[in-house]
C-alpha cells in the first residue's frame, strides 16, 4: 500500500509540473494582446513597448516561465495586470465557494441518488424503476442553462424565497449562506443524481446476481437487509470513482452555474481573465484548479484502493 | 403622475440599497483605470468631479467653486471648494488637484483628452490655472469626465487602483472584483445633509437577465440595464419605478451603428460605403430587436439636439440604389463585393448583426460573419484590422469629447494605431470640429456640429441604426435615484449612457 502511494505521489509531482508548463503554453497561445486590455483604445507604440518591458511580456518563453513558476513555488502566484488583485487574494476568493458548492451539491446528488437506486434495484424493470430511469434521462439531457432559470424563475422570482444571485459567505450567517447556494447546488446537482443513479442501479442489480447473495437469502436475510449491509459496499465503486470525477471537474466545469448565478468561483474568474488576455490570473487559476483536479481523483483513487483491493493488485 | 426615481417627500436617512450593474471595472485611479459606465458609477459614489453637467447642457461646478476662463478661452481659472477633506482626512487643496492633472497626462490613457493643455500651475492654496495651446470653449465639460475626478495624493502616490480615496458621498468598505463593491456614508461629506444612505453595495451581473432575475427576487433593489427586451419587461409593472434615457437630448448620447473602415478594401470604395448605407434598413433592424424601445436614427445627433440638422442627407433605405451600386463597385473589386462584418461574443447583438448580412447579401454583397472577444475586437478597432464592425459609443456631455474619435489627426492607415477607428479623412470635417472647440457662440457651435453630422453622411464612416437606450429600474423602496441637484440648487443631468450619481438615493422603511 506503501508503495502504491509513494508511486501515486511520483506521478502526482510529474503531472503538476507537465501541467505548469502546459498552462504557461496553452495561455500565452491566446488570441490578443494584455497592452490592449490594460492601455485601452489611448495607447501608442511607445506606451506598448514599455507596458511590454513593465510586465516581462518582452523576455522569452523559457525565460518568462522560470520566473513565474519560481514565484509559484515561493507561494506568489502574481496579480492581475488590470485590476492589480493578487491571484492568491482571487483564489481565496473563489474557492470556497466552488468547495461549498461542490459539497452541497454533492451531498444532494448522493442523497437522492442512493436511495433511488436501492428502491429501483429492490425490483428492478418494474414501474418505479422504469420511471426513475425515464427521469434520469431527462435529468442528464437537461442543460444547466436551461434548468437554472427555470428554477430562479420558480424559487427566487416567484416564492422570492431564495436570492436569483450572488454568494453570502458563512460569515453572513448560515442560513443566509445556504440560502445563496442551494439554488446553484441544486442545478449542478442534477446532473449528478442521473449518474450516480444509473451507475449504482445497474452495479446493485449485478451484485445481486452474485453467489453470496444467495447464500444470504438462503439464510433467510430479507432483500432490502442485504441490499443495504452487503450489497451496497461492493456496489459503490463506480459511484466512488465517479464521484471523484465529477468533484474534480466541478471545479472549474461549474462555471456556467457560476455565471447565471454570478457566483465569483474560479471557472467564473477564469472565464473573464481569458476573456480580459489576464495571463498571470489565468495562469494561477489554471494551475490551481488543474492540481486540485489531479490530487482530488488522487484522493478518490486512494480511497478507492483502501475499500476495494482489487484495484491495488490490478 | 409621479416623476420615476424623482422623490418630493421628505427624505429618510438611513438603510442600504443593493445596485445591479452591467460589468466589473479594473480599478479606481481615473489616470489609469478604464472607467465604463459602471466605472462612472462607482467613481462617482466615492470621488468627486470638479464639474458636473446640469439637466440644461452646461457643465457647472461641483467640488469646483468656480471655472472661469480668460477671454479667449486659453486660460482656466479653477477654484476650488474651502473645507473639503478626502476620506483619509487630508484636505482638498490646489496641489491635489495639480498632481491629479499631471498623473491624467502623463498616462497613455488619458494623455490624448488633455492634449492642448500645456501647463498647469497651481496659483494659490485653492487655485489652480490650466493654460491651453488653442481656445478650449468645452473644457468644463473635460472636468466631468475621468479626467475631472480628485483623489487623495496618498491613493495617488502609491498608485493605487484597488483602495480608492476621494471627497465622495460614500468610501470604500471592501471591493471584491466580479462579486461587490461595498461602500459607507461618507459622515464629512462637502455637501451638507447628503447622503441619505448609510451605504451600497454593487453587484456587477453580467446577464441582463440575470440582473432582471435578481431585482424581481429583491436580490438587488435597483439595476441598470440596456437589453430592449428587459426594458420593455420591466417598463409596466408597477412593482417598479424606470428611468431611461431614450427622451434625453442634452449632450451626446450613445448610438448603435456599424463602423467602416474607410482605409482597407472594399471600405475604402465611397461606392461601396453607400452601397452598404442604401442596403441597410434600420427600421426594419429597431423592429426586429428594439422590442418596442428604441427607434430609428440616422444622424450622429438623437432627435431634438442643437447639433442636429433638419436634413443631414444621410442616404435612406433603398434596396434597388444598393444594387445598383454594388454592381457598379464590384469589378473594382474583383468583381465581388466582399466584407466582413463583425461584433463581439454576444448572442444578441450577433443575431442583429445576421440581419444586416441578410440586407447587405440582398444587395449582392458576400457577407462573412464574425464574432471576436471584446479584448481581440478591440485590438482589431484600434489597428484597423477590420471591415466592418457593430459598434455603441460617443455618449458624452459635449461633442467636442468626441474630437479624438473623429478627427482627421488621430486618423492613420490600416496596420497602425489609430483613435479615429475608420480612418475617415476629411478637412472640412476636420474644420468643423475645430470650430465647434474653439467657438464660444452657441449658434456657431450648433452650425459646425450640424456640418460634421452631415459630412459623416457624406463620408459614411460609420451606417447609424438606432439610439442605444439605457434604462436604471428601481424597485418602490428606492426612492430619487434620478434626482441629483448641482450645490447651487440647480438640477444635475439624470441618468444618461448607464451612468448615474447615487448621492440623492433614500430607501422607505
Amino acid at each position: 500500500m506503501a508503495r502504491y502511494v509513494v508511486t501515486r505521489l511520483v506521478q502526482l509531482f510529474v503531472i503538476s509540473f507537465i501541467i505548469s508548463v502546459v498552462t504557461f503554453l496553452l495561455v500565452h497561445l491566446l488570441p490578443g494582446d494584455p497592452t490592449v486590455v490594460i492601455l485601452g483604445p489611448n495607447d501608442t507604440p511607445t506606451a506598448r513597448h514599455e507596458l511590454l518591458q513593465q510586465l516581462g511580456l518582452n523576455k522569452s518563453l523559457p525565460a518568462q516561465y522560470w520566473t513565474w513558476i519560481s514565484n509559484v513555488l515561493r507561494g506568489n502566484l502574481g496579480q492581475s495586470f488590470l485590476t492589480r488583485q493578487t491571484v492568491t487574494n482571487a483564489l481565496s476568493v473563489a474557492v470556497p465557494i466552488d468547495i461549498e458548492l461542490i459539497i452541497v451539491s454533492q451531498i444532494i446528488a448522493l442523497a437522492v441518488a442512493i436511495p433511488l437506486a436501492l428502491v429501483a434495484a429492490l425490483r428492478p424493470n418494474r414501474i418505479f424503476d422504469r420511471s426513475a430511469t425515464t427521469s434520469s434521462f431527462a435529468m442528464l439531457s437537461l442543460p444547466t442553462f436551461v434548468a437554472g432559470p427555470i428554477l430562479v424563475l420558480i424559487f427566487a422570482v416567484h416564492a422570492q424565497a431564495v436570492p436569483a444571485t450572488g454568494f453570502v459567505r458563512l460569515s453572513g450567517g448560515l442560513g443566509q449562506n445556504l440560502k445563496s447556494v442551494i439554488l446553484p447546488s441544486v442545478v449542478l446537482a442534477i446532473g449528478s443524481i442521473a449518474v450516480y443513479y444509473r451507475l449504482l442501479r445497474a452495479d446493485l442489480i449485478a451484485t445481486l446476481q452474485e453467489d453470496f447473495v444467495t447464500m444470504a437469502r438462503a439464510k433467510g436475510m430479507s432483500t432490502p437487509y442485504i441490499l443495504v449491509r452487503h450489497v451496497l459496499r461492493p456496489s459503490s465503486f463506480s459511484l466512488l470513482a465517479s464521484a471523484g470525477l465529477a468533484i474534480g471537474s466541478l471545479f472549474t466545469g461549474a462555471f456556467v452555474v457560476e455565471a447565471l448565478f454570478q457566483l465569483p468561483g474560479v471557472g467564473y474568474q477564469l472565464v473573464q481573465a481569458i476573456y480580459s488576455n489576464d495571463y498571470l490570473m489565468v495562469q494561477g487559476m489554471a494551475l490551481v484548479a488543474a492540481i486540485a483536479f489531479v490530487v482530488v481523483n488522487f484522493g478518490a483513487d486512494l480511497t478507492l484502493t483502501f475499500l476495494d483491493p482489487r484495484v491495488r493488485r490490478a | 403622475m409621479a416623476t420615476p426615481g424623482v422623490s418630493r417627500v421628505s427624505p429618510r436617512r438611513g438603510g442600504s440599497v443593493t445596485i445591479g450593474v452591467n460589468s466589473e471595472i479594473n480599478g479606481f485611479l481615473p489616470s489609469t483605470s478604464h472607467f465604463d459606465n459602471s466605472g462612472y458609477i462607482y467613481a462617482n459614489t466615492v470621488f468627486d468631479t470638479l464639474t458636473k453637467v446640469a439637466a440644461d447642457g452646461t457643465a457647472k461646478p461641483y467640488l469646483a467653486k468656480s471655472v472661469t476662463p480668460n477671454a479667449d478661452k486659453t486660460v482656466w481659472t479653477i477654484a476650488l471648494r474651502p473645507g473639503v477633506t478626502f476620506h483619509d482626512g487630508s484636505p482638498l487643496t490646489a496641489d491635489v488637484v495639480v498632481a491629479n492633472f499631471r498623473a491624467v497626462q502623463q498616462s497613455p490613457l488619458t494623455a490624448q483628452a488633455v492634449k492642448p493643455v500645456t501647463n498647469v500651475s497651481a496659483t494659490g492654496p485653492l487655485e489652480v490655472t490650466v493654460t491651453t495651446n488653442e481656445p478650449l470653449v468645452p473644457f468644463p465639460h473635460y472636468l466631468a469626465t475621468q479626467i475631472g475626478f480628485v483623489v487623495a495624493l496618498a491613493q495617488l502616490e502609491r498608485n493605487d487602483t484597488q483602495h480608492p480615496i476621494g471627497t465622495g458621498p460614500f468610501s470604500i468598505v471592501s471591493w471584491e472584483p466580479n462579486d461587490h463593491f461595498t461602500v459607507e456614508r461618507n459622515p464629512n461629506y462637502w455637501r451638507n445633509g447628503l447622503p441619505y444612505l448609510d451605504g451600497i453595495t454593487y453587484k456587477p451581473i453580467a446577464s441582463d437577465q440575470s440582473r432582471e432575475a435578481s431585482l424581481r427576487s429583491k436580490t438587488v433593489d435597483l439595476m441598470v440595464t440596456r437589453d430592449p427586451n428587459v426594458i420593455r419587461g420591466l417598463r409596466h409593472d408597477t412593482a417598479f419605478q424606470q428611468v431611461t434615457d431614450l427622451t434625453r437630448t442634452v449632450g451626446q448620447t450613445d448610438m448603435d451603428f456599424i463602423m467602416l473602415n474607410t482605409a482597407v478594401d472594399p471600405t475604402n470604395d465611397i461606392v461601396v460605403r453607400q452601397a452598404l448605407a442604401h442596403a441597410t434598413n434600420a427600421d426594419e433592424l429597431v423592429r426586429l430587436f428594439g422590442a418596442g424601445i428604441a427607434s430609428p436614427n440616422l444622424s450622429m445627433f438623437p432627435p431634438g439636439s442643437p447639433y442636429r440638422p433638419a436634413d443631414n442627407g444621410y442616404p435612406r433605405y433603398d434596396l434597388a440604389k444598393a444594387r445598383q451600386l454594388v454592381a457598379q463597385a464590384a469589378p473594382n473589386h474583383g468583381g465581388t463585393i466582399k466584407v466582413a462584418l463583425g461584433t463581439i461574443t454576444d448572442p444578441r447583438l450577433l443575431t442583429q448583426i445576421q440581419a444586416v448580412a441578410n440586407m447587405w447579401e440582398q444587395a449582392g454583397v458576400q457577407v462573412t460573419v464574425n464574432e471576436t472577444e471584446q479584448v481581440t475586437y478591440i485590438d482589431n478597432l484600434i489597428t484597423g484590422a477590420f471591415q466592418a464592425d457593430t459598434v455603441e459609443m460617443f455618449g458624452v456631455s459635449d461633442p467636442d469629447l468626441n474630437y479624438v474619435w473623429l478627427s482627421s489627426t488621430t486618423a492613420s492607415g490600416p496596420g497602425t494605431i489609430a483613435l479615429n477607428f475608420a480612418r475617415n479623412k476629411d478637412d472640412v470635417l476636420e474644420a468643423a470640429l475645430q470650430q465647434g472647440r474653439t467657438q464660444s457662440d452657441p449658434a456657431a457651435r450648433a452650425a459646425a456640429y450640424q456640418t460634421v453630422d452631415k459630412r459623416l453622411a457624406q463620408d459614411l464612416p460609420y451606417l447609424w441604426t438606432s439610439r442605444a437606450t439605457w434604462s436604471l429600474t428601481g424597485s418602490n423602496v428606492v426612492m430619487n435615484f434620478d434626482n441629483l441637484t448641482l450645490p447651487d440648487g440647480s438640477p444635475a443631468q439624470g441618468f444618461l449612457s448607464g451612468t448615474f450619481t447615487p448621492t440623492p438615493i433614500w430607501r422607505r422603511a
